[in-house]
């Protein structure tokens, strides 16, 4: 009936003591609607026997031993639940809470503090930019007025130029008198150059 | 408008005639809408190679320049015109840049020193 059981399962294995294999009751051949061996009929089961005076000492040395044990462990409860509700109700929950709020503001009051400073740090910042970004677009501005204005110069020098050279341009009255002039003044674009870079501006026509 | 130079080679002919082909040519000019700054003449020459043109034979010829300003829409008419003239050996209209300064740049900066 008690088998000694090298059990399948790993589990059990761990949970066993060191060395010690593990001890069950498994039912071996027989299920438990089998009727018992007939070696076996008349077995009377008994329980293990019991001194009676040593029986009264134990007991009484139990007795004994079990009260101081669940003093012990009542007392010990108590004083958790009573730890417990005082933090949450009572003397100490008070000093907490006075101390919690005391951090809470101060807490509170140097994030104010940060905040304030910042701002201010923010805002001259930003001042600064705006301030940058108007001078550069005024710089940008004057730079592209200066631009057209000297354009407009240049228009107006080339555009007089241009006026003084009209009147050297050639009509129909002083058209005759132009040709006669040309024919009179024949030019030469031709020259020559050396590699000393002499221009020589003299040479024949054929 | 843009400015033009027209070269002209004319006929070797006697000082009036020429002068009879130019005003006839500017006037043609001035007729389309010209606007003739300046008109140049670089002589009677020996041309660089025979030319034959309605019929004739040439060996010299007048060079003249004419600068001006003009459409460029009339310019195929005019050297259209140009070419039925029978004293006009050959004419060339070529662009005149205005801006004379800047991006021309000669690669020979300085005279080159002794070499």
């Amino acid at each position: 009936m008690f088998h000694v059981v090298r059990s399948p399962a790993p589990l059990f294995r761990l949970l066993s003591p060191r060395g010690g294999v593990l001890v069950e009751a498994v039912r071996g051949r027989k299920s438990r609607n089998d009727p018992k061996a007939k070696s076996k009929a008349d077995r009377v089961k008994l329980p293990p026997r019991i001194d009676p005076e040593e029986m009264v000492v134990l007991k009484e040395r139990y007795e004994q031993y079990d009260l101081v044990v669940r003093a012990l462990r009542a007392e010990f409860k108590q004083e958790i639940v009573r730890r417990r509700y005082e933090n949450e109700v009572g003397s100490r929950a008070e000093e907490r809470a006075k101390r919690e709020a005391e951090e809470h503001r101060a807490l509170m009051e140097w994030n104010d503090r940060e905040n304030l400073r910042l701002r201010q740090l923010r805002v001259i910042r930003i001042q600064k930019q705006v301030e940058e970004e108007a001078k550069k677009r005024a710089e940008v501005v004057s730079l592209r007025e200066e631009k057209r204005q000297s354009v407009l110069r240049e228009k107006e020098k080339e555009i007089l130029q241009l006026q003084e050279e009209v009147k050297t341009f050639i009509t129909t009255e002083n058209l005759e008198q132009r040709i006669e002039e040309a024919l009179d003044n024949p030019k030469n674009y031709n020259f020559a150059i050396d590699k000393e870079g002499r221009i020589v501006k003299r040479t024949a026509l054929p | 408008m843009p400015r033009y130079e027209l070269t002209l080679i004319v006929k070797a002919m006697q000082r009036p005639e020429t002068a009879a082909t130019l005003k006839r040519t500017v006037e043609a000019l001035m007729e389309r809408g010209a606007v003739v700054r300046a008109l140049e003449s670089l002589g009677e020459r020996a041309l660089p190679y025979k030319i034959s043109k309605h019929n004739v034979r040439h060996t010299r010829g007048g060079y003249f320049l004419v600068d001006f300003y003009s459409s460029p829409k009339m310019l195929p008419a005019f050297l259209d015109h140009l070419k039925r003239d029978v004293d006009v050996v050959r004419s060339t209209v070529l662009r005149n840049e205005e801006k004379e300064t800047g991006s021309a740049r000669c690669c020979v900066r300085e005279p080159p020193s002794a070499k």
